[in-house]
């Protein structure tokens, strides 16, 4: 266990390094290789890792880290049924990205750097699924971060794209904050920063310390998880490269946050208030995200957004104390996102690097192998009945309004309008995207992109369609992922709604999001000029002028201050003071430097003066004394 | 004791400013030297006169002192002086100022 743990863990750590120090005297093909056998060795270890974990736990200690005094820190591993249903997403979804990349990037001369971030990038997200020691887990938190920053200014040539890497940085540091602080706490708390024991204990510290340390970890996951208020990043961050988008908002990054909080529900739950303030993050963002996608004209923002949104399900779930949920939304989710990502990127190349979807169309004609796989990972996003992730956002929804309170009632609300609006943004693309359209595109503006790309689709496309079955609320598999994940502290296998309930539930959801679907036909999908927003899409299109307003409350100021800083503090007061300085001392040195004639007659002439004013003083001296 | 004291100090001044003067105004290093020496040997007289004055042979040790320092003098300066003029072909003074700040 320990070899393959480690197996599982190092992989893509050694492609990275190999990659790194060799890839420049390695064959390209080499070098994709390397990348991607490192993540699917990796996968095969997750495989045999589950086969023979099951649901047992394993804990082990790689190797000491730090020790100082009373404070150790510990490479340590802790493998878990949610570890293991991570592990096996995030390497399996990473393989068929890397696969795709190998296709994508292959005119992009960069590949060895792109290839070594995006090993790199999984790693760290490893280490966040797997390390039991919070300041391990930071070190993985911290470098998710570091290669986000990296693969989104990937093409750094552009100053707009490396803006956006370091928008991602600097945002996503502001959660991080939090993350540091709560790990302090965990420290003077426990005197230890295993999560494993934190969860343990948590039950024996004060309630208000509790709902402090609770807050500081819904402040980190909301920094990586993009939500609100720190959601502005996410959008920016479709100036990297489209795999890059499907590995940031499927296996890794964006669900770091809500994985923390899984990780140590057993310390948020024991605090109502904590857990009502996420789930209301969450609720919140849901909506938000859900109205901004509506009026995106960029395919990728649209995905952005709706991951802002479907992420704020799993927060919300966690929230509503459910953390089945929370992890079975993040698995449809990271399937189908994963794929409407790679098919966007396929949709993107044909189109010479077109992201406006009222500018593309007839793709269903002209892409079939694209638009199958879309279709269905659009449907599944779309919460369409029976298939992805329609169990699992009822799950999350009936959740919601089974926890006591008012508070709840109004989550609830808010996740099911945003559930209904899912289906119009989502169907809204795919129709602009592929319908016919008279103007749009024709094969001969096609460019050619290999195979792999779409091959690596279907993978995604089934599993997307096939994963609400493993939570299936009735037939043979029953409540699988339930039941796989009820040893873990805190999880709620059985819900404990009412049949009637549920059955009204899923029915209810089930069939106003066919309404929405054809709604959604109705304004987008039938032949000829799309419906478009009477007012203009001002609104919606700008995120509701969040980042607007950040631009003006936050950054506008601090530009203003920095400026002050620059230009009259540095430039106009320290350095015209130095430099006056500078210029009377070179005066003086100028004037005296006169004195020095390189005559020899003059310093003579000044050695007699000198002796003889001297000599004249003594002797007056001599003659008054 | 025929000569004033005062008579042997007011030479030694005279021939001392004379010395200055000419190793000031001077520009050759040869007149600049001679200047030097000139300089010397007033001092030395105004020891020879003190050491009249008041019977003491100390002044006259001095003088002798005076000798070996001025011999010593003129030897490494007469030395440099061939060096310098070798080197930069000039004997002119202000022609040395590659010190110069």
């Amino acid at each position: 266990m320990k070899i393959l743990l480690s197996l599982l863990l190092f992989l893509p750590l050694g492609g990275s390094v190999i990659n790194a120090l060799l890839g420049r005297v390695l064959p390209r093909r080499v070098v994709e290789t390397v990348a991607c056998a490192a993540i699917l060795g990796s996968l095969a270890a997750a495989v045999a890792v589950f086969a023979r974990a099951w649901q047992s736990t394993y804990y082990f200690v790689i190797l000491p880290w730090v020790q100082v005094g009373s404070f150790a820190a510990n490479l340590s591993l802790y493998y878990n049924p949610v570890a293991a249903l991570m592990t096996l997403m995030v390497t399996f979804v990473a393989s068929l990205i890397h696969l795709y990349s190998a296709a994508f990037m292959r005119e992009d001369r960069d590949y060895v750097r792109y290839f070594c971030y995006l090993n790199l990038f999984v790693f760290a997200m490893l280490v966040i699924v797997l390390a039991d020691d919070l300041l391990f887990v930071f070190l993985g938190w911290e470098g998710v971060g570091f290669c986000s920053y990296a693969l989104i200014g990937f093409w750094y040539d552009n100053p707009a794209n490396a803006d956006a890497g370091r928008k991602a940085l600097i945002v996503t540091r502001i959660g991080d904050v939090g993350f540091g602080i709560a790990v302090a706490l965990c420290f003077f708390l426990f005197h230890n920063l295993s999560i494993t024991l934190i969860n343990a204990q948590a039950a024996t510290i004060s309630p208000v310390l509790i709902t402090i340390l609770s807050l500081l970890l819904l402040w980190a996951a909301v920094g990586k998880s993009a939500q609100l208020p720190l959601t502005v990043w996410l959008p920016d961050a479709m100036a990297g490269p489209t795999p890059v988008s499907a590995l940031i908002h499927a296996a890794t990054m964006v669900t770091a946050g809500v994985l923390l909080l899984v990780r140590l529900f057993p310390v948020v739950s024991l605090s109502p208030l904590a857990l009502m303030v996420i789930a209301g993050v969450g609720a919140v963002t849901t909506l938000y995200g859900a109205g901004a996608a509506l009026g995106q004209r960029d395919i990728k923002r649209v995905l952005a957004y709706s991951t802002l949104s479907q992420v704020g399900y799993m927060i919300l779930a966690v929230g509503a104390a459910d953390i089945i949920g929370g992890m079975f939304h993040l698995f449809s989710h990271a399937f189908f996102k994963s794929l409407l990502f790679l098919g966007a990127g396929c949709v993107i190349q044909a189109l010479h690097e077109e992201h406006d979807i009222f500018r593309m169309g007839n793709l269903r004609r002209l892409l079939p192998g694209v638009y199958w796989p879309f279709l269905l990972g659009a449907l599944c996003l779309s919460a369409f009945p029976m298939i992805g992730g329609f169990f699992s956002k009822d799950r999350i929804l009936l959740a919601t309004y089974l926890q006591p309170g008012l508070g709840y009632k109004i989550f609830w609300l808010l996740g099911l309008i945003a559930a209904f609006l899912t289906p119009i943004y989502t169907m809204r693309m795919t129709f602009l995207a592929f319908k016919e359209q008279a103007d749009g595109p024709a094969q001969a503006d096609l460019k050619p992109f290999p195979r792999l790309m779409t091959w690596v689709l279907w993978p995604l496309a089934v599993l997307a369609v096939g994963d609400g079955f493993l939570n299936f609320p009735g037939g043979p598999g029953k409540d699988f992922l339930a039941r796989f994940m009820a040893v873990v502290p805190g999880s709620r296998p059985d819900l404990g709604a009412s049949t009637a309930l549920e059955w009204t539930m899923g029915l209810g959801s089930g069939a106003i999001i066919l309404a929405m679907m054809a709604l959604a036909y109705y304004l987008y999908g039938r032949p000829g000029k799309a419906w478009a927003w009477p007012g203009g899409e001002g609104v919606l299109a700008w995120g509701f002028y969040l980042d607007y307003f950040y631009q003006q409350v936050l950054v506008k100021p601090y530009q203003a201050l920095a400026r002050i800083f620059w230009q009259d503090v540095d430039e106009a007061g320290l350095d015209r003071s130095f430099g006056g300085l500078a210029a009377g001392l070179l005066a003086l040195s100028g004037g005296l430097g006169r004195w020095t004639t390189g005559r020899l007659s003059t310093y003579l002439a000044m050695l007699f003066l000198g002796l003889t004013l001297l000599v004249s003083a003594l002797a007056v001296s001599w003659y008054l004394w | 004791m025929i000569v004033p004291n005062g008579h042997v100090l007011l030479l030694a001044v005279i021939l001392f400013l004379l010395g200055a003067a000419c190793a000031i105004a001077r520009r050759n290093l040869l007149m600049i030297l001679i200047g030097v020496e000139v300089m010397l040997n007033a001092a030395s007289l105004a020891f020879i006169g003190a050491a009249l004055k008041w019977r003491q042979l100390d002044g006259q040790v001095f003088v002798i002192f005076i000798f070996a320092v001025a011999a010593a003098e003129v030897a490494v300066g007469l030395a440099l002086i061939v060096y310098s003029q070798r080197r930069t072909g000039a004997l002119d003074a202000d022609a040395y100022s590659r010190l110069k700040g």
